[in-house]
């Protein structure tokens, strides 16, 4: 069966929160996975600092993750889906995907 | 029985006695309005005795302060006792209510200046001006938000701000030369609730037993041996020992009822440096520059060392933290490095300082149970 780095919902309604689980492909979202590598909350927060160099910062998003578990995962064959992909690339522990459009 | 509508002619009934300046005025109009008034009773409305009295003592004595004196405060004090100088004591019945004095806008503009202009610490401005080190904190965000507003275009409540500093006691900027005047006390410290509870604790009468002791009595911690106790002659060098060494507090407890043992007083003020500067004076009464000189030394070297740990704990935090930027994304992405191990999870991975939410615990909000206010405050 195949391994999947994925993300499972917790949190409240209009409120998510995702856990990056390794699970077993086909079992359900919720259902208790193999280990949690990591977590990603995405509600943007703002920086709070007021001082003037921190006026113009981006907005962030927090994301958690335990690097050496999520290389040895992706090792075994572990296979990150969309979502996940999109972050362990941010992370620099794979390739991103290329972007099914371009700007012009 | 038909509905006790009330006609559009009675909502501002009460406005033309606020406003009024003669009694006449006020005895003629609930008669022209009483039919008006209460459509559904025979008998004619009249005041009562206390609206009446109210009435005439906003014509009579309260006329005095429908205006304030700029620069004075405007309170009821000021008609009940005028021998005594009770100008900020606002109610005449509560002597012990004390209007305290607010930052000038002088005064406020300069803390600003020295904190983020000439970059003197925040310790150093709180002892110079007299000003709590938290009130010099928020008084440099506020200035920074209001700054920032006013380049934003942003409206303020200047006229408002302006009628409040004539109205309340002002604690106004010293002229240059001048020994600036004390806003508030700058070493207050809280009751630590540790120190509530009695406790009898019999102490032989060889053993020294003074504020250092009695604060590892109160939090439970074992006593000092006769060593540790001989280095500490004066609870100060505690304070100093603290200062170079943060970590040397000790603990009590375990897991997550660990809590640092009670430190004297001398420690927990804010500004510890103070004990050192009057005994300094006292020891040498007659050296005065030199024992200004120790006293700019301490605060420098105190500056420093708390210098030193904010920036060690930014590295830490930045070590251990990547931020990504992507260029087709409107979001930073912050990834922290954590650790997801026996040790950090929980034995069952589920133990409640876990990073992440857990599977099959319940949220705290569905726990039958739950305490959910909180129920200790750590001071």
């Amino acid at each position: 069966m195949v391994l999947r780095i994925r993300l499972a919902r917790f949190g409240n309604k209009h409120n998510p929160f995702y856990n990056i689980v390794v699970a077993q492909a086909r079992s359900a979202r919720g259902a208790k996975p193999l280990e949690v590598i990591g977590t990603y909350n995405p509600i943007p927060k703002r920086p709070t600092n007021l001082y003037n160099e921190n006026a113009n910062a981006r907005p962030y998003k927090e994301v958690a993750l335990d690097r050496s578990r999520a290389q040895y995962w992706l090792g075994v064959g572990a296979q990150p889906s969309d979502p996940v992909w999109k972050l362990l690339g941010m992370g620099g522990l794979v390739v991103p995907k290329p972007t099914t459009f371009h700007k012009a | 029985m038909p509905p006790r509508v009330q006609t559009g002619r009675v909502s501002n009934t009460l406005l033309p006695y606020l406003t009024t300046t003669s009694s006449s005025t006020t005895s003629s109009l609930p008669s022209s309005s009483s039919q008006c008034l209460r459509q559904f009773s025979a008998t004619t409305a009249s005041q009562t005795k206390l609206r009446r009295q109210m009435f005439e003592w906003l014509s009579t004595a309260g006329a005095g302060l429908k205006h304030h004196v700029p620069g004075e405060t405007n309170y009821l004090t000021r008609l009940k006792q005028g021998g005594h100088d009770d100008s900020n004591r606002p109610f005449p019945n509560n002597p012990n209510f004390i209007s305290e004095s607010i930052l000038s806008e002088g005064l406020r503009e300069e803390i600003y200046k020295r904190v983020v202009t000439q970059k003197q610490s925040l310790r150093a401005v709180s002892v110079e001006l007299g000003i709590d080190m938290k009130r010099i904190a928020a008084v440099v965000r506020l200035v920074e938000l209001e700054k920032r507003q006013r380049s934003q275009g942003k409206p303020l409540a200047l006229p408002y701000a302006r009628a409040i500093h004539e109205m309340v006691p002002v604690t106004p900027l010293a002229d240059k030369g001048e020994r600036q005047q004390y806003h508030e006390s700058i070493n207050d410290l809280p009751a630590h609730p540790l120190t509530g509870t009695q406790i009898f604790y019999p102490v032989p009468e060889s053993r020294s037993f003074n504020r250092v002791e009695a604060g590892r009595v109160f939090s439970g911690a074992p006593a000092l041996t006769h060593e540790e106790a001989a280095e500490i002659h004066h609870p100060y060098d505690l304070a100093q020992k603290v200062i170079e060494d943060p970590k040397s507090i000790g603990w009590v407890g375990k897991g997550e009822k660990a809590r640092q043992i009670l430190q004297p007083a001398d420690v927990r003020i804010p500004h510890p440096h103070m004990i050192g500067l009057e005994r300094d004076r006292i020891a040498h009464p007659n050296e005065r520059h030199t024992v200004q000189h120790r006293h700019a030394e301490r605060l420098a070297r105190q500056e420093s060392l708390e210098q030193e740990a904010r920036q060690r704990a930014q590295a830490r935090r930045d070590a251990s933290q990547t931020t990504v930027s992507p260029t087709d994304s409107r979001f930073d992405y912050r990834i922290q490095d954590t650790k997801f191990t026996k040790e950090t999870t929980g034995a069952n991975g589920r133990a409640p300082w876990a990073v992440g939410r857990r599977y099959g615990v319940p949220h705290n909000d569905r726990t039958r149970g739950t305490v959910k206010i909180p129920t200790r405050v750590d001071a």
